[in-house]
């Protein structure tokens, strides 16, 4: 896997290379397939899942070009080299629950009743927007 | 601590254990009268039409060959759970990582295999389903929520069925055929999918609505078949059977005529026949 | 004033936090977003999900002992099988993926939690509210949804199924499928981007690189599920004609459906191929066999599973067969090797059959069997006579429980003492096994004589003149034994959570290659308080044995009994 460079530091190289595989199988694959069998539904659907695969491949290889190694790419990296701030991890949060009851509610309001719908629509809104302000009101306002 | 806590199950209790698992099963397969064949084989129903034996023939050639991978593999599985078990509880085997040839050996030959049951799989769809033209007969099949209509379209006439089953005095839907001559069948659908099934043709095909699928077959044995439908359709699917009549021509003949005599002329339409009584979109509660 | 008469300070008292009370406990489960709860929610919910459906198999095997209705109307025994393999499939088994995934995967890799914590737990309440949606059908007048779990059309529709349990099940689908989506984007971007420092992708465990695939055909497969589900409601609710039979439209549902329904049940079986992985080298004391193998074989398994969809099409007569036959057959390569690396591990090991390593080899002989019918099923012409019969029932059990249920066992038995800082009972875990193994065999073998005799799947009662009696009476003792077996379960469970020995040590069975056995069990809140350095795939390994791995040993971990 030398090419690959894995180890001698190239970041995200074998991620990205996981989905950009995923590319290249399916490009023959949906072209093979729509020749033998004039099938449009199969092969949208195959050219569709190439097409996921090789925007992600695409956005990691691209990403990765301007990134230095990182210590989870070297073969040599000692446990000290993660950055010493790992970062915010939320502790708890009543938000996700509020946001799937609320998507609960919208399904419940498209098959029984449209103003459940509404109710539903609100609640989703409501949470949805709580969530995202969650670390940046009350005691975690700056 | 940790699994030196818990001793194995002693080596006679194991191979007594296996003995049992063993005996058991050989006893559930004698009590049902199993023949070593039918066991091995999983026997298909005799063949029934000139096509059916294709499929036999691929059948029997492809669980030899599946037998002989499944034996070699539990082979594999059962030594190495006897002959590397642990004797110690402090044993420390050599740690191989890899071995290159073996698994490049291994990748390879199931390869060759598959190649090789392809082969012979596309050399006998293109027999089963190619569709000659050269048929003698021709029967419009009509599956329907929940029986089955035949119009015989050379001798343009019709019979059909009822729901057979517990609550009922039905008898199921029969199609007569005559023996040795080839029968082009089309399959239709005024409501939802059904599949018709002869396992005695060792074939199915479904019975798609707004779709008319083709096959065609040559049943060359003569007697009473069973059909069922394969494929979900509603409340009564498992009341949807019918039956399979290959009889001599000339009794094929007789039985056309009893068709016209009463009074089965002209064909059925595969408009709509049953009709629940709701409005499309009307909903229960 | 003497200090003599003074009364001699009491000594101090060591102080003892007071236990929570349950509901500060319940509310703590339910705002959690450390992916170790999620993960156990998850689990949790899924078990109780499969002795739901695992009662309805019970109900539909009484039924079908004997010829005649019994106990049940055709229509409700419509409402069981469907019920029974929705609940199973996507109630169950994809929700026993994410569960299993959320607990292990970032401790696996040394990450201290998820790359969304909170998206991982909408991830759980959109499982949470879409099963409930599902299973309201039953509350309703008409019944839950009585189409099968693929819902084919037309009889899907408005018109051939007008209750509004088939309108919650689309629905309650949808809902649950975007919790799946929600979870695999998470997973993918936990492995890329949150490994500890000299993990790299070739040092993963085998179980992270299945979490990693497998989330990868959750984003190509689920969407198109949604999609169709989408679609089917709307010509329900609003009257499209989307699949409509004037449009081809019965065709067109079975190519979506099966679509996301072929990489489905990959979904399902990577990541408990995944779990064999990890347990097997365990109790053969070698490393893995093939690594590198592993790994292509299971990317290989992903990529292949999305070109095989239409085997499920075969008598439509409307597909082309020779290319779904060859592709349907390529996927036995890389799931052989998967197998002789098993084996390998095992070769010249030393195996001992501790339950989760029996768990295995009831996995590794069951699934055997299952994969060798699919061959047989991959070629049209042996499909033809068998399909929809109960010889594919018979094939897709042995797969999947084969899979599923021994390996969710597996998982459970080993990973137990890491979870919950306790071991199962292995006495109880034993009978548990060989009940299961034999009632497993004895419902299912016998069912492929039944498929191949012209016994069709999905009927609810049988004449007495078909001859399907006797093979019908010896699975239903199977499937009673099956359940009687999952008593034993519960049983064991409930023992260890009242009386269960502690574990003390990181890791109890002594020889565990990933970094989850280098940190306490059950682990801190963000999994290490400290990490062993990473040299090669096995990290656990090579701090608790570096005589054997070959290393320096390096400074044991500081978390408390961690070197043995």
């Amino acid at each position: 896997m030398a090419c690959f460079g894995g180890g001698r530091g190239f970041p995200m190289r074998i991620e990205g290379a996981t989905f950009g595989l995923g590319f290249i199988f399916f490009v023959p694959l949906s072209a093979g397939y729509w020749y033998l069998s004039r099938d449009p539904v199969g092969t949208t659907a195959l050219v569709m899942s190439g097409a996921l695969a090789f925007l992600v491949a695409f956005y990691v290889l691209y990403t990765a070009k301007r990134v230095y190694p990182r210590p989870e790419d070297r073969l040599d990296a000692n446990i000290d080299e993660a950055d010493p701030e790992y970062g915010f991890f939320s502790p708890h949060s009543w938000w996700p629950l509020a946001v799937g009851f609320g998507s609960f509610v919208i399904v419940l309001g498209l098959i029984f009743a449209v103003w459940l719908l509404v109710l539903g629509i609100f609640l989703l809104l409501m949470s949805l927007v709580g969530w995202l302000f969650e670390y940046y009101r009350g005691a975690f306002a700056h | 601590m940790g699994s030196t806590a818990y001793a194995p199950v002693s080596r006679r209790r194991r191979s007594r254990l296996l003995v049992i698992a063993a005996g058991t099963a050989l006893a559930a397969t004698a009590l049902t009268g199993c023949t070593a064949r039918e066991a091995f084989f999983f026997d298909l129903p005799e063949p029934a039409s000139e096509q059916a034996a294709i499929v036999d023939n691929l059948w029997q050639g492809s669980w030899i060959a599946a037998w002989a991978v499944g034996i070699l593999t539990w082979g594999l599985m059962l030594w190495a759970s006897v002959a590397y078990r642990r004797r110690h509880q402090s044993e420390v085997p050599v740690q191989t990582k890899y071995n290159l040839p073996i698994e490049i050996l291994y990748t390879v030959v199931p390869l060759i295999m598959i190649l090789g049951l392809f082969w012979f799989t596309a050399k006998d769809q293109s027999e089963l389903l190619t569709i000659k033209n050269d048929q003698e007969q021709t029967v419009q099949v009509v599956g329907f929520r929940w029986s089955w209509g035949f119009n015989y379209l050379e001798q343009d006439v019709y019979d059909s069925g009822l729901p057979v089953g517990e609550g009922t005095t039905n008898a199921p839907a029969t199609l007569v055929l005559p023996v040795g001559q080839k029968v082009r069948f089309e399959l239709n659908s005024p409501d939802v999918i059904h599949s018709f099934w002869v396992p005695a043709f060792l074939f199915k095909m479904d019975v798609i609505p707004g779709k008319t699928n083709v096959f065609e077959l040559t049943p060359n044995k003569i007697g009473t078949f069973a059909g069922k439908c394969a494929e979900l359709c509603g409340t009564d699917h498992a009341r949807m059977l019918f039956q399979v009549k290959v009889v001599e021509p000339a009794e094929f003949e007789a039985y056309v005529e009893g068709l016209r005599a009463k009074g089965q002329n002209g064909l059925l339409q595969t408009g709509r026949f049953t009709n629940e009584g709701q409005v499309p979109g009307e909903r229960l509660i | 004033m003497t200090i003599l008469n003074e009364r001699p300070v009491a000594a101090p008292v060591a102080v003892t936090p007071r236990k929570p009370s349950l509901g500060k406990v319940i509310v703590s489960w339910i705002t959690s977003t450390d992916h170790k709860v999620i993960g156990y929610m998850y689990l949790f919910t899924s078990t109780f999900w499969f002795l739901a459906a695992g009662l309805m198999a019970l109900v539909m095997r009484a039924e079908l002992a004997v010829p005649g209705l019994q106990f049940i109307s055709l229509e409700q025994y419509n409402q069981m099988f469907t019920m029974h393999g929705t609940i199973m499939l996507f109630l169950f088994a994809t929700p026993l993926f994410v569960g299993f995934a959320n607990v292990i995967m970032p401790l696996q890799i040394g990450s201290p939690d998820v790359a969304f914590p909170r998206l991982n737990m909408l991830g759980y309440w959109l499982f949470f509210f879409g099963g409930l949606t599902v299973a309201l059908g039953f509350l309703t007048p008409g019944g839950a949804a009585a189409f099968g779990w693929f819902a084919y059309q037309p009889l899907s529709n408005a018109v051939n199924s007008p209750e509004v349990g088939a309108d919650l099940w689309l629905l309650g689908l949808a809902l649950g499928g975007l919790g799946t989506i929600l979870g695999g984007v998470n997973f993918i971007t936990t492995i890329f981007c949150m490994r500890a420092p000299g993990m790299t992708m070739f040092r993963m465990p085998i179980f992270t690189w299945t979490v990693f695939t497998t989330s990868v055909l959750v984003l190509l497969a689920f969407p198109v599920l949604a999609g169709a589900l989408a679609m089917a409601f709307i010509d329900r609710a609003f009257g499209a004609v989307v699949f409509d039979a004037s449009n081809g439209g019965p065709i067109l549902w079975q190519h979506l459906f099966w679509f996301f329904g072929h990489p489905e049940v990959y979904i399902l079986a990577l990541p408990f191929f995944g779990i064999a992985s990890e347990i097997i080298p365990v109790f053969s004391r070698k490393p893995v066999f093939g690594y590198k193998g592993l790994v292509f074989a299971t990317l290989g398994i992903g990529a292949l599973s999305m070109s095989v969809w239409a085997h499920h099409l075969y008598v439509t007569g409307s597909v082309y067969l020779p290319f779904f036959a060859i592709m349907t057959m390529l996927i036995a390569v890389p799931t052989g090797v998967k197998f002789f690396n098993w084996i390998g591990t095992m070769w010249k090991g030393s195996v001992s059959f501790d339950t989760p390593m029996l768990w295995t080899m009831g996995f590794l002989i069951t699934f055997l069997f299952g994969g060798l019918t699919g061959i047989i099923l991959s070629a049209p012409p042996l499909d033809f006579p068998v399909s929809d019969s109960y010889f594919v029932v018979a094939h897709f059990h042995y797969t999947v429980f084969g899979t599923v249920v021994f390996l969710f066992f597996a998982g459970l038995y080993f990973w137990w003492p890491k979870m919950t800082g306790k071991m199962l009972d292995e006495k109880l875990g034993k009978v548990h096994f060989w009940l299961l193994f034999i009632g497993f065999q004895v419902t299912f073998l016998v069912q492929h004589w039944l498929g191949v005799q012209g016994m069709p799947r999905r009927y609810g009662d049988y004449l007495p003149e078909d001859d399907f009696q006797l093979l019908n009476t010896v699975s239903t003792v199977g499937a009673a034994l099956l359940g009687i077996s999952t008593l034993f379960f519960l049983w064991n469970v409930f023992k260890t959570f009242r009386s269960g020995t502690r574990v003390e040590v990181d890791d109890p069975w002594g020889w565990g290659s990933s970094l989850e056995w280098a940190t306490s069990c059950p682990p801190p809140r963000h999994n290490f308080t400290s990490l062993p350095k990473i040299r090669s795939e096995r990290p656990a390994f090579d701090l608790h044995h570096p005589e054997i791995a070959g290393v320096e040993p390096w400074r044991a971990s500081a978390v408390e009994g961690a070197s043995r």
